[in-house]
């Protein structure tokens, strides 16, 4: 179990973190949220060792994370950290070894992980030969390889195409199921909602949300009702407990103040015409997370 | 504890040999490192056998200067000038392609032979100062070295000519001639005395101090090279959660240090293999060098003033300083090459570097000068410089032997405190990705603990 207390990390007067807590149990899925400079990296960079002067204690299983501790940690960074003049078998066994791993044991790995990405006919190109995407499985398959306790993920689905999305989604629920505890960061919500049980939504290096997604969902009382059929938009504008109505394809989006209003719009609505869907759905985490950091940044 | 201690240092032993060993690969196992190698043997082979190479393009190399003497001295001189013109120029081997015969056509006929054929016309005339004079006649330039061999063979003529008039024996003349003999001591046995020293300088140093020079420039390249691709791909985040920043720059020290010993010892077989060349080919003998540099002279005298056998503590002494000029060099490298953000950068930061290096360069080329300068001594104590200038001041006698170990203890200190305080910028600058406020950083690093 990871578990950041209290951690604060000054860049000389600006504070990048500000007295943040959270904890990663075995097999949890914990999203990093925040904008850019939201004090993300800081915070991944700190669990990873890369910075020491920070107040506050991170602990791997209860004991400070310091270099005898790394090996357990798989790191996939936001931007590409690999060595493009070398090749994808040189580049994983270089990192595998850091990991303290041996070199035949990085290149039987190696070989099964090419293969579940279909990419074995890779294994000796250039890094830098390789697409975008490509790059990508190579750098995911270098923070796993050696089967790490806690993995951090910064941003693991950028290049993917869907395809690899979901290829990516199911390793990363497989290591979940075994136990492993994986940090998770990324600016698509619908992936944050997609994988994580729990999560903080950091604002200038201070959490200004954090808990279970459902506990948060459930607080967040704002629902959307989705509804197809030839309504009066202007009228249900003006309906109590609307707070706007927004058209996307065939469907309009009511955003409404909370559930209690539900029966009530739905009397209004069924008065229009050829109603075929009236669906009320929580908050996405992207509505919730614009409205928090929103406020956190008007505050 | 102790088990802690076991198991964080193995561990990261291992992965400072596996980081070393990567480092030294990306460097030694490419093509472009072989390619480098091969033209730079060709190119050590091409300039230890030129002479051959020159030859075996063809050209008149075999044209033979005809030397023609007209004697009006009615002394009948010429066949004491062929003797003696024969003797001397008989240890010069490019003399053989001179003839030297008794012209006995006028004179506008022998400057028409010279116009045409390149000839040279010598007239003697008799004198009645000074026995005889001549006068040379030539097209266009002379050998500096023939022209000196028909000087000294008239005046090894006019000396005979005075001996006769003033009936002074060869014995009398031979006592007047005698050098007084001196005999010097030398209360300060590290110290050389001998002339001959100059010319040590302006031909065996070079051959120490180009390949020194050349091979700091690929040190200080490879490490800079090498930080910042790690830094510019961000692989570097990667191996720094792996590794300390100290077990990191020690391998890129470490290996940079190997890949110029080897580089080093490369370049070295390349000169034997060379000189094996030369001698195999027989064409130029390994005895052209020696006689056009007047080795066996130079070598002779060393010998005699015992500075061959001082070589058994200039070289190892030597070697030693530019060992650790290396290890300095490169810690300077590592400590601003973390401090850039990408190559280019880097290469702006390393011209300070090149002309310090330049600076001792210089400085030892030009020793011998400014001899008995305090600035030059003191300069020689000072690290990145010493190396070059402090062996040249040695060869030269202008210090000694404890001034070399002066210089020594001053490099190891400066090298200690480069690594005390580099470490600190270092590990601040290797995860630093931006230029602003980077001085300000590094200063604040340094001052940390």
């Amino acid at each position: 179990m990871l578990k950041v207390e209290n951690v604060s990390k000054y860049y000389g007067t600006l504070k990048a973190v500000d007295n943040l807590s959270f904890e990663v149990k075995d097999g949890e899925i914990f999203g990093l949220l925040g904008l850019n400079g939201a004090g993300k990296t800081t915070t991944f960079r700190m669990i990873m060792c890369l910075i020491d002067d920070y107040t506050g204690k991170i602990t791997l299983d209860g004991k400070k994370i310091d270099y005898t501790m790394t090996d357990k940690i798989g790191f996939l960074t936001e931007e590409r950290s690999l060595l493009t003049k070398m090749t994808v078998l040189d580049q994983v066994k270089f990192y595998g070894v850091l990991k303290g791993m041996n070199e035949e044991e990085i290149e039987n790995k190696l070989d099964y992980w090419l293969d579940k990405f279909s990419i074995s006919e890779y294994k000796n190109k250039k890094i830098k030969e390789l697409s975008k995407g490509n790059q990508q499985k190579i750098q995911f398959i270098c923070a796993i390889i050696h089967e790490p306790k806690l993995l951090i993920l910064d941003e693991p689905f950028s290049g993917l195409d869907p395809i690899n999305v979901e290829l990516f989604k199911n390793i990363i629920l497989e290591f979940k199921e075994k136990g492993t505890s994986i940090i998770f960061s990324s600016h698509r919500m619908e992936h944050v909602e997609m994988f994580c049980e729990k999560l903080v939504v950091l604002v200038s290096g201070k959490s200004v949300l954090s808990g279970y997604l459902k506990d948060i969902k459930d607080e967040y009382k704002k629902k959307n009702v989705i509804v197809c059929g030839d309504i009066d938009k202007k009228k249900v504008n003006n309906l109590d407990g609307v707070i706007k109505v927004e058209k996307e394809a065939n469907e309009y989006i009511i955003k409404i103040k909370d559930s209690s209003y539900v029966s009530k719009i739905f009397k209004e609505i069924s008065k229009f015409d050829n109603i075929t869907k009236f669906v009320v759905e929580d908050a996405s985490l992207n509505e919730i997370f614009i409205e928090k950091v929103g406020e956190a940044y008007e505050k | 504890m102790k088990s802690l201690l076991k198991k964080l240092v193995k561990p990261m032993k291992n992965k400072l040999k596996y980081l070393t060993k990567i480092s030294l690969n990306k460097k030694i196992k490419t093509k472009w490192f072989l390619i480098a190698n091969i033209c730079l043997f060709l190119l050590i082979i091409g300039l230890v056998n030129i002479d051959n190479i020159v030859k075996f393009f063809g050209g008149d190399f075999e044209k033979t200067t005809d030397i023609l003497v007209i004697d009006n001295s009615k002394l009948e001189l010429y066949d004491d000038i062929e003797t003696y013109y024969n003797e001397y120029s008989k240890y010069i081997e490019d003399m053989n392609n001179t003839r030297i015969s008794l012209y006995n056509y006028d004179i506008d006929k022998a400057k028409e032979e010279v116009k045409n054929d390149d000839s040279i016309l010598l007239i003697i005339n008799s004198d009645s100062n000074n026995f005889i004079s001549a006068e040379l006649v030539v097209n266009n330039e002379i050998d500096p070295i023939i022209s000196q061999i028909i000087s000294s063979s008239l005046n090894t003529v006019k000396t005979n000519l005075a001996l006769k008039h003033y009936n002074i024996s060869e014995e009398m003349l031979n006592s007047v001639d005698m050098p007084v003999n001196v005999v010097r001591t030398n209360l300060d046995d590290s110290k050389s005395t001998d002339e001959m020293m100059d010319l040590v300088m302006s031909v065996a140093f070079p051959i120490m101090i180009l390949p020194f020079f050349m091979l700091t420039l690929f040190l200080v390249q490879m490490i800079g090279a090498e930080i910042n691709e790690e830094k510019t791909t961000r692989g570097m985040e990667i191996i720094i959660s792996n590794v300390s920043p100290k077990v990191h720059f020690f391998s890129k020290l470490i290996a940079s240090n190997v890949f110029v010993l080897i580089q080093g010892i490369i370049l070295f077989l390349d000169v034997v293999i060379a000189i094996g060349i030369r001698i195999f080919i027989g064409g130029g003998s390994f005895d052209n060098i020696t006689s056009e540099l007047n080795l066996s002279g130079v070598i002779q005298s060393l010998s005699e003033t015992g500075f061959i056998n001082n070589l058994v503590y200039i070289i190892p002494i030597t070697l030693i300083l530019m060992l650790l000029t290396f290890v300095a060099y490169s810690l300077v490298a590592g400590i601003l090459a973390s401090m850039t953000t990408n190559i280019e950068d880097y290469q702006q930061v390393q011209a300070p570097i090149i002309i310090v290096s330049l600076v001792g360069y210089y400085l030892s080329m030009m020793a011998a000068m400014f001899d008995g300068s305090i600035l030059i001594r003191l300069l020689s104590y000072v690290p990145f410089i010493s190396a070059l200038l402090a062996p040249a001041l040695l060869v030269l006698g202008q210090i000694g032997v404890f001034d070399i170990l002066i210089s020594i203890i001053i490099l190891i200190i400066s090298i200690y405190l480069l690594f005390k305080y580099g470490l600190r910028i270092y590990k601040v600058g290797i995860l630093n990705y931006s230029s602003t406020g980077l001085w300000k950083k590094m200063f604040k690093a340094v001052r940390e603990k």
